[in-house]
Formats: C-alpha cells, structure tokens, sequence
C-alpha cells in the first residue's frame, strides 16, 4: 500500500483540470437515485402504456403478445446495457447524443442529436396531448357533452404546459419528485386494477395466453416493433449526468430497473388483459378500450375512473420528463454552439437550463394545439405524433449500439462480451427501424413516419449549414460534465482553465471557455 | 478459516438485502478478494501516477480484462478513481482521502511524542518511533534531524532494517506466515531466518549495520502489549561503533521504551 499511502500523504500535482466542468451552471450532483430512476419510469409512462400498447401489439401478433412484448423487453435490456457502457464512463446533458458525438464523430452524433431532439420533443407532445385527452374525458364524466369541445382541449393542453414549464424552470429537484410521486401514483393504480381483474378471473395460471397460435414470423417482429414503443425512454436519465449524485452508479442502475419495472408491469397487464377476455370467452383484438371494457363486463365501473386518472397523471409526468431531457439535450447543444449559445444559458438561482425550456415548451405545447385548430381530433393527433417520436428513439438506439463498441475500442476497455451484446441490438435494431418505418408507411399513420423522415433530413441540413459556417464545433460537439480539480486527488489549475501542462493535450480541445 | 469466509459472506448478504444500497456494496457483494483487487487497483494507479489506462492496470496486475474494466468502473462511481478529460486515462479521487484512516496511521498520542522527543534532545542520532499491524510497519514519528534513508527499501524487505527484523523475529516466533515484502534469499533460508529469530531473542534487541548507509547502522528496541505482543519499536540510527557499543545510550532507550509501552496499547 505504499504507493497509495503515499499518495495521500504528499498527493502529487495532476494537471490537465480546470476549475469549472464545462457544463457548469447546473446543479451539480443534487438528485439521488430515485430521482435519477423517476426521470427515466416517467419518460416511459408505463401506465399509459400498459393499459394502450398490449392491443396494438396483440392487433398485430396475434397469439404470440406476450412473446413479443417479451423479445421487446430483452431487446431493450440489451440496449439499456450498451447505453451504459457510455453512461458508465460519460456524464452528460445530451443522452445519446454526446454519447454518439464521442464514440462516432461529430456527424453521425449529431443524426442522434436530431434524432433524440424528435423522440424527446414528439413524446412530449404525446404526452401533453394525451393528458389533456384524458383529463377531458374526466371533465365529461361530470359536465357530459363538454368532452368533445376542441376549446376545452386546447384549454387544457395550455394549462398542463404551463404547470410543465413552472416544474422544470424551478429546479430539477421539483421537477424529478413530482414525477416521481405522480408516476408512483399512477402505477399503483394501474396495479390495483390488474389485481383486481385477477381476482375476478379467478386462481390459477391461464397457459393459453402463452400459445403463439395466429402469429407469423413477420407479424411477430412487427408485433415486436411495436412493443419496444412501449419502453422508449429508459435512457431519459442519462440527460441527468451532471445533475445525479454518483452519475456513474446512478444512472446505469436506472436505466436497467426502468426496462425491469416496466417490462413486468406490461406482461402483467397484457397477460390479464389475454386471460380477461378470454375468460369472456372475448378477443383482446375486438375491443377498442380494453380495460374499460373489462371493468364495464366485470361489473367494477368505478375502474374506468381511476383508470382515466392513472393515465392521465402518467402523460402529465410524461411530458414532464421529456421535455427535463428534452431541454438538457438542447442545453448541451447551446454549449457546444450547435444552436445559438443563448440555450446553455442556465437560471441563476433555479439551476436549469430555463431558456431552452422556455423555448421547447411552447413548441411542444402548440403542435398538437394547431393539430386540433386544423380538425384532426386529439386521439388521431395523438397516433401520428407517436410514430414520429418512436422513430426517432429507435434511430437513436441503433445508432448507439454502433457507437459504444466503437467507444470502448478508442479509450481500449472493449471486452468481448460487450461487443457481443452492442452488435446484436444494433442489427436488431436496424431491422427493427426498417420494419417499423415501412409498417407505419403503409398504415393511416404514415404521415408520421413522413415526417420523422423530413425532419431527420432537415436536422441533417441544418447541421451541414452550420458545420461549413462554424468549422470549430468539430472539436466543440460532445460536451460532458469534466471532473473539475477539485474532484481530484492533487488536482491543480494551472494558468487558464485546462491550459496547464502534460495531460492537457489529450483533452478535448475547446472544450473551455467557449461559453464565456 | 473457510468458515469464517462463509459466515463473512452470508453477513455481507443478509445486511445487503434490504439495506439503503451503501457505496460498497457493489464490492462487498462479489466477497473479500474483491475488496482486496479493488485496493491492488487504486495502488497500482497511485503508483503510475495520473493519465494510466484501464488497459495498463489490467496488464500490471495480471488481472483479467473484463473484471479489471468492472473494478475500475466501480472505484469511478464511487468516486475513488477519476477519469481524466481524455476518457482513457485515470487519476486518484480526492474521495481516496477518506481510505487515509485504513492506510495512514493515527498519529501517535501527544505523551509519547513528548517522551521521544526528550530521548531525541539527550541522545545524538536519529531516534524513530515505528509501529506494528499484524504484519506491516509503519514509522510513525521518524526523527525529523536524520530523514531514513530509503523508506522504499525498508518497507519493501523488512529483514534488511533493525525495525523490519523486530518484526520478522516476532511472525517467526508467532508462527504467523511472513508477508511478501522479505528478500527471497533470506525468506528461503531457514538458516538465516532462525539465526535473526535468535539474535532478537537473546539480545532483546535487533540491529543492523551498513544495511543502508555504510559506517552506519541501526538498532531497535521492542515496545511490548500487556500480552507481550510487539506493538511498536523504538529505533536509534547512529554511526556504527555507537550500535555496536551503545554503552549508556542503551540505558536511555531501555527507560524511554519503558516509559513508551503504556502510551502505545
């Protein structure tokens, strides 16, 4: 232990830190775990998505449901664990898309950029429209006819924005704990519910529900596709690298219990939903509102009720966990000069990047507004706006499992199984991405897909366009939380933040003082 | 001794399961070797100063790749490693600060400096306090007029200094295993070994000459627990005709070690 011991006693100087991480301005290892894990379960909306995805899935699949939701589940493991092999050794505002910046360049980071900038922005959406849709529903229960009115809707996604924007701009501590305690809210509801459809069902397993009859090759990896929809956001808590206490512990771990903690609540809810029905002796694919319809043919209405109140409350934590990454993201770019500096900007006493959440929310909030002005109704709004969000996410995904092994190989700490595992979810991915696109091509929600597409080309644009004009940002791109001297045994500033000697040179140039 | 490893690891598993996840657990879920790997890291990357990579670490230590990359990756969260800017490279967390308790000694109570420094005024040579851990040594007041001389050395073979042979002389007669840090020819010489073990026996006292400095020598007297256990050492460093006959300084060391013996349980 000499070495060590000595160390201690008489530290020798470590040049190469600055004195401010160069996403300084935030508030730097506040949140705990179950801030960081909330981040990323209401980014997912389990809720919301248990009680909606297992009909589009079972539409699809037929008999094999649950075995896709299942392969979903696995496929998002192993994506959880490639996105950790960055968020192991990466802390960062910009999720995938500093993860992607360091492992595959600049360019095909900022494909992810855009891509992210899509899926956090569309789900956001999703969510803010999907909560007024249900809060709406609620509202007719008491003031019948009130439902329908396009006033009452555009009324209440305005005010759900407004309590999103408050939220965020106020610190993340507030932002992560109200989405922690509506979330927890929402799904112990939805667990009451599944229970009590199971006990109505009466003891004992239902082995049919596992039979894949009716199911293809085909229809099941389509049914598959659809169920990873389900999980997308898992990684939302990898925007919170500067702000999670023990980042590098912290968010790993929440990625992975996300995908575990929603994955069992969606096989739990699909599998009651299957044997529900069929125990009417029903199929799960005539319903248009399943466990509505349960609860009406089992004689417990009062279900319908919480029921609307879960998923109301899981799309209003929805909305506000995208939009926390969603601004993060957005923040890290404004760093980088990618857009213009004034969105790295952070408020001076909350300690949020409160310039792109102001910026971002009312774009979020307005869409599905116009979209209601132009006479599509929010329910249909509501199906093109998350194709184009779980395009992006998947493009997001696929690209990150190309880049962690890339990664790994560049700062030498590749294993094997890793590579093993980042290359299998990449070629599932792709395969998936290409399924999912020409499915929703071909359905009435193709516009969604269209518009993924448009918007990824002119994310790309834009980026040529700036890259010509701003040939600096190629050392800018990929901004991260840098361990400041103080965090470092023998740590020691020299002249200019980063500028000392030695080691200096090997850190990513321009990363200091560009936001000055 | 399995049986306390087991009786260890199921402790470690039952207060693990419902317990607030603590730093360690990571570590103390994979059992004791662990710990010790995660310490053999953090000193190997003390001992190449800042900037060594993942990849270096795994090769100095002859550890695998894999459970290297995993040990590292966990001293990183718990903040004991940093990563440097480039990513590749690591450098000591001031969190490794906190580790100072298990490898820095407590410094030695204020009387028995006071009688240390009173043998230090009357006596012309180097007078050093050292204490013994099982089986390590550390010198934990060393005489601030006459620096020791090669402290790599005297920790890295004990049998070479007066201090170190105190020790081995006590594992030798403990029957307790030697640790690593004793020169191979003297580790596989039963010879030489009982030879020191008798010295130490008969003479109460161990030294060395010319070991370190030629003309120079060291002697070493034991400071003793109410169990006899050997519990520390009082040095004197001096030119080596004043180790061989010490004369009426070996009076002033035999009282100051005396006087040192309640201070020091």
């Amino acid at each position: 232990m000499t070495a060590l011991e000595r160390a201690i006693a008489d530290p020798a100087p470590v040049a190469g830190f600055g004195t401010r991480s160069p996403v300084d301005g935030l508030q730097r290892r506040s949140v705990g775990f179950i801030d960081v894990l909330s981040q990323s379960v209401s980014a997912v909306a389990p809720s919301a998505a248990a009680t909606t995805i297992p009909i589009l899935v079972a539409v699809v699949a037929g008999g094999g449901t649950l075995w896709a939701l299942a392969l979903a589940m696995v496929l998002s493991l192993l994506v959880g664990s490639t996105v950790n092999q960055f968020s192991r050794r990466i802390a960062a505002t910009g999720s995938l898309y500093t993860y992607v910046s360091r492992g595959l360049g600049t360019g095909a980071g900022f494909v992810v950029g855009t891509a992210m900038l899509i899926g956090y922005g569309f789900i956001a959406m999703f969510a803010l429209a999907g909560a007024g849709y249900y809060v709406a529903i609620l509202v007719a229960r008491v003031w019948p006819g009130a439902g329908d009115s396009p006033v009452l809707a555009i009324g209440l996604i305005a005010a759900m924005a407004l309590v999103v924007l408050i939220v965020i701009v106020r610190g993340i501590r507030l932002s992560t704990r109200v989405t922690l305690l509506i979330e927890t809210v929402s799904v112990a509801i939805i667990l009451v519910l599944v229970v009590t459809l199971l006990a109505h069902t009466g003891p004992g397993i239902d082995w049919s529900a596992f039979s894949l009859a009716g199911s293809t090759p085909a229809t099941f990896a389509v049914g598959s596709v659809l169920a990873l929809t389900a999980f997308v956001g898992f990684e939302s808590s990898s925007s919170l690298g500067v702000e999670a206490r023990r980042p590098f512990a912290a968010i790993p771990r929440a990625i992975v219990w996300t995908v575990i903690v929603s994955g069992s609540l969606y096989l739990l809810a699909t599998y009651t939903q299957i044997v529900g029905f069929s125990a009417l002796g029903l199929q799960l694919v005539d319903s248009a509102s399943p466990v509505n319809d349960l609860a009406t043919a089992y004689g417990v209405e009062w279900m319908g009720l919480l029921l609307d109140v879960s998923i109301a409350t899981s799309f209003l934590a929805c909305g506000i966990a995208s939009t926390t990454a969603l601004a993060r993201v957005l923040f890290a770019m404004g760093r980088e000069g990618v857009v213009p500096p004034v969105f790295g900007a952070t408020h001076r006493r909350f300690r949020t990047p409160w310039v792109a959440a102001v910026v971002s929310v009312p774009v979020v909030a307005v869409v599905p507004m116009i979209a209601i002005l132009l006479g599509s109704g929010l329910w249909e709004t509501m199906q093109v706006l998350i194709v184009v969000a779980a395009a992006g996410y998947i493009t997001a995904y696929a690209l990150v499992c190309v880049a962690a092994p890339v990664f790994l190989h560049r700062i030498g700490e590749l294993t094997p199984w890793a590579a093993v595992r980042a290359a299998a979810a990449a070629a599932l991915l792709g395969v998936g991405l290409v399924v999912y696109l020409a499915v929703e091509f071909a359905s009435t929600r193709w516009v969604g897909a269209l518009l993924f597409v448009l918007l990824l080309a002119a994310g790309c644009c834009y980026y040529l366009v700036r890259r010509r004009r701003h040939p600096w940002l190629r050392d800018t791109i990929g901004v991260y939380d840098v361990p400041v001297a103080s965090d470092v045994l023998g740590g020691w500033v020299g002249e200019g933040a980063g500028a000392g000697a030695g080691d200096a040179g090997r850190a990513p140039a321009g990363e200091s003082g560009r936001w000055d | 001794m399995t049986g306390t490893a087991r009786e260890r690891s199921e402790a470690a598993g039952a207060s693990g399961a419902g317990a607030p996840p603590a730093p360690p657990a990571d570590l103390r879920a994979r059992q004791p070797k662990a710990v010790h790997s995660a310490l053999a890291v953090l000193e190997e990357v003390a001992r190449c100063g800042a900037g060594v990579t993942a990849q270096e670490v795994s090769e100095n230590l002859r550890m695998p790749r894999a459970t290297t990359y995993r040990l590292i990756n966990l001293l990183v969260q718990d903040e004991y490693l940093v990563r440097m800017p480039d990513l590749r490279g690591f450098t000591l967390g001031r969190k490794v600060v906190e580790l100072a308790h298990l490898v820095v000694p407590a410094p030695p109570p204020q009387a028995a400096v006071a009688v240390v420094e009173e043998l230090r005024a009357s006596i012309r040579g180097g007078v050093h306090l050292v204490r013994y851990e099982s089986d390590r040594m550390r010198v934990v007041d060393a005489d601030p007029d006459f620096p020791l001389a090669d402290e790599r050395r005297l920790h890295g073979e004990l049998d070479a200094s007066a201090m170190g042979r105190l020790l081995v002389a006590e594992l030798l007669s403990t029957g307790t295993p030697l640790p690593a840090a004793i020169s191979p020819a003297v580790r596989d010489s039963p010879a030489r070994l009982e030879a020191l073990c008798r010295t130490v026996a008969a003479e109460g006292r161990a030294w060395q000459l010319d070991a370190f400095t030629p003309g120079f020598g060291c002697l070493a007297l034991p400071i003793r627990g109410p169990r006899g256990e050997l519990v520390a050492g009082l040095t004197l460093s001096a030119p080596r005709v004043r180790i061989e006959e010490p004369g009426a300084v070996l009076g002033l060391l035999t009282e100051g070690a005396r006087r040192l013996a309640p201070l020091l349980r």
